[in-house]
């Protein structure tokens, strides 16, 4: 039996919701995303896209494509508020879902069309949303996970589309190689140099000579251009890790202020974990130079969610890292490995002391904001006031 | 008995031998891992006196093999070959001169005292399974024996928990400490008989050198500084715990099965005499509770605990009934048999895991 996968995804989402909020943005060039020289887009409505903007563009490139866009700073809480919202009525209507980002989902509606017919029942769901929340939504029904969320690209914007079981191939043989998800702007350059450009040539090509040039990737992706997936759909499930980073005004060599902000990072990470009742076993940190190389090391550790282990190994791998003599760009932190459950009490590591003091310092934070209190050394981090868990990216 | 000492892959190639070493009709058989030695003899009919390495695997592939009977072992040093002759037929090896096989190094300037075999296996299954496998941390690796004029002590903690076990009829009468490590103590563990025989240990500040019956093992002490153990170990925990051991292991058992596979978190409640026995793993949604009548006395605590650790330590506790001492939920908890064997000490303790509950 095949199976019946669709992919949701909301349109400019972000550009969505600030339209929702302020409607006299409606019809022209909206930039969300951080508005000195330094940001980028993180989304861009319809009218900005034709002046060649896409999201992830540096700002300032995105001004010189198109000056008269409205930029606006964008509010990560009242998107993962609709986010919510959609997840909800999702939920309520479908047995099975995967939340893989704050506006996309996978559905496997495999079995329901006994019942119901299953574009019907997806073109009830995106009625409903539209409906409940004003915000414009895409999908594509198909027999797998790609093969829906390249259709759904093609649906867009706000529209709808069944590839019928069979037809995958056919389907997927008119366009370009870019829309293979996977085909990034690297692997697009390869296969553009050897002369590929829609995905019929892939189709057309052994998978073993794409396995030579791209490797590994190189089998997938002719998986996909075949229009075979069988991925399953995994039913939502929270983040596998934690992070924040920070980009700087001005690039910088200062180490202390770097030391500073990394234990103040670590320090709003381990509450966060603390909070959420997880551990971690993993610390990685991550360095980007003013050109902008990008640097990242990680280390196991036993699992934990105490600051001053957390701390120390966060210097001691900043201080492994941070050999070049460079302007810094970026630092971040990440905790990943999380499980649910509480510290295993070491009898060497810590003092019953240290540890009523974080449960006391947790006691404020819990009543008067995570900002109330914190290592003075760190003060300079401030973090955005989002949920880390919920899948938004910083 | 001396084939465990082998490692897979040693570091120089004739680790991968047996040293048969013949001396007036005695045959010592050793082997090596440098850390370890391990060493037995047997009395043998033999025309001269000779060393030679044996490949180890192959021998006792063949050895296992074969019925009992006797074995007729020709060696020709000159070119490195040993032929066994058994009753239905031979077998031929390549062996190497035995003065390349290491030597045993020796504990010169050392002190010694003795204890009977069946003490020091119980003091070795009592601790080296809470001993640390963090190889960070070299000195948790192995079990801390510390000797008096009066008594011997056996420590070993991965600081998560810890073991303490003490015997007074043991009189060692010097005062030391050295750290053992943990595969000596398992080939000790399975290779002391289970009687008194009386094991000799000699000891310096590198090696220790055991010898019983036909038996001696040498190994490289670990040369580190112990943790100050005494002082993380709780005085006169003022709630108390008395519960029928069986009963109580084999619940932490049932409930742990729906505990996180990566934390084992289980959570004990006790109020009044009743204590609550609770786990669950949010990923898959699986929960478990058991309520248990008990002996207790003190306030109403509710507490986090490793449930491996926690089975292990009951497990490894002797008598029908164990107690367990606690004083608050971050501070760590005493396992002890509700009664005391004579002489006998035994005292583990467990560290808590943090219980989010404010």
């Amino acid at each position: 039996m095949s199976h019946q996968i669709v992919h949701i995804d909301l349109d400019s989402f972000f550009v969505s919701v600030e339209r929702l909020i302020n409607p006299k943005l409606i019809g022209k060039p909206v930039l969300v995303g951080g508005s000195s020289d330094r940001g980028v887009v993180a989304s861009c409505s319809y009218e900005a896209r034709e002046y060649g903007i896409h999201s992830a563009m540096p700002m300032r490139q995105a001004r010189q494509l198109c000056p008269e866009a409205i930029i606006v700073r964008g509010d990560t809480s009242e998107y993962s508020k609709y986010s919510d919202i959609i997840t909800e009525i999702i939920g309520e209507t479908v047995p099975m879902y995967e939340k893989t980002s704050i506006d996309e989902f996978y559905m496997d509606l495999t079995g329901m069309d006994k019942f119901f017919g299953c574009y019907k029942l997806a073109t009830e769901l995106r009625q409903r949303i539209i409906k409940e929340t004003n915000l414009p939504i895409s999908f594509a029904l198909s027999a797998n996970k790609t093969v829906s969320k390249v259709g759904t690209g093609e649906a867009k914007p706000n529209g709808q589309k069944e590839i019928p079981i069979g037809t995958e191939k056919e389907f997927l043989a008119p366009l370009s190689i870019r829309k293979i998800p996977m085909v990034g702007d690297k692997t697009y350059q390869l296969l553009r140099g050897m002369g590929v450009m829609w995905i019929r040539t892939l189709q057309e090509m052994p998978m073993e000579l794409l396995q030579q040039v791209l490797g590994e990737n190189g089998s997938l992706i002719w998986r996909k251009a075949q229009g075979i997936d069988n991925s399953p759909v995994v039913p939502y499930s929270e983040r596998k890790s934690i992070s924040t980073e920070r980009t700087f005004e001005q690039d910088t060599i200062d180490v202390n202020m770097l030391k500073g902000l990394l234990i103040g990072m670590a320090e709003k990470l381990a509450y966060q974990l603390r909070s959420e009742q997880k551990l971690t076993a993993c610390v990685t940190v991550k360095i980007r130079y003013s050109d902008f190389n990008t640097y990242t090391m990680q280390a196991r550790i036993p699992y934990t969610s105490l600051d001053h282990l957390l701390i120390d190994k966060v210097k001691e791998l900043f201080d492994k890292l941070y050999q070049k003599r460079m302007l810094i760009r970026l630092i971040g932190i990440r905790f990943s490995h999380l499980v649910h459950g509480g510290h295993q009490y070491n009898l060497f590591d810590q003092t019953p002391e240290q540890i009523q003091l974080y449960q006391a310092m947790d006691k404020i934070r819990k009543r008067y904001g995570d900002e109330a209190v914190a290592r003075a050394v760190g003060t300079d981090f401030k973090a955005s006031k989002m949920n880390p868990f919920n899948g938004i990216k910083r | 008995m001396i084939d465990g000492v082998v490692v897979s892959k040693p570091i120089i190639p004739i680790l991968n031998n047996f040293l048969f070493d013949i001396k007036d009709g005695e045959l010592k058989i050793s082997a090596t891992d440098l850390e370890t030695t391990m060493t037995t003899s047997i009395k043998v009919d033999a025309k001269e006196d000779l060393a030679i390495a044996i490949p180890s695997r192959t021998t006792l592939d063949l050895l296992k093999s074969l019925p009992d009977q006797p074995l007729a072992f020709s060696v020709n040093l000159e070119k490195g070959a040993v032929e066994i002759k058994y009753d239905a037929g031979r077998f031929k090896l390549t062996a190497q001169k035995g003065d390349e096989f290491p030597k045993n190094p020796g504990v010169d300037g050392g002190q010694k005292f003795t204890i009977p075999a069946k003490v020091l296996q119980k003091a070795i299954t009592k601790t080296v399974f809470a001993t640390s496998s963090d190889e960070l941390r070299l000195n948790l690796t192995g079990v801390l024996v510390q000797l008096s004029a009066n008594d011997i002590t056996f420590v070993a903690t991965d600081a998560n928990r810890l073991v303490r076990f003490n015997r007074s009829d043991i009189k060692p009468g010097v005062e030391d400490s050295f750290i053992l490590p943990k595969k000596a103590l398992n080939l000790l563990k399975a290779s002391l008989p289970n009687d008194d025989t009386e094991v000799t240990i000699d000891f310096n500040k590198s090696n220790a050198h055991f010898m019983f019956g036909d038996v001696t093992l040498v190994c490289r002490l670990i040369d580190e500084k112990y943790p100050d153990y005494k002082a993380v170990i709780p005085q006169d925990n003022p709630n108390k715990l008395l519960m029928d051991r069986n009963e109580f292991a084999m619940s932490v058992k049932r409930v742990s099965i729906t505990s996180n596979k990566t934390t084992h978190q289980i959570r004990l409640k006790l109020a009044g005499s009743e204590l609550t026995i609770s786990a669950e793993d949010i990923d898959f949604e699986n929960e478990a509770q058991e309520k248990l009548k008990c002996q207790y006395e003190g306030e109403d605590l509710e507490i986090g605990f490793n449930s491996k650790y926690l089975a292990e330590m009951i497990g490894a506790v002797d008598g029908t009934e164990v107690r367990l001492e606690m004083s608050q939920p971050n501070r760590a908890g005493v396992l002890l048999p509700a009664v005391a064997e004579e002489n006998e000490h035994i005292l583990m303790l467990v560290m808590p895991m943090m219980l989010n509950s404010y």
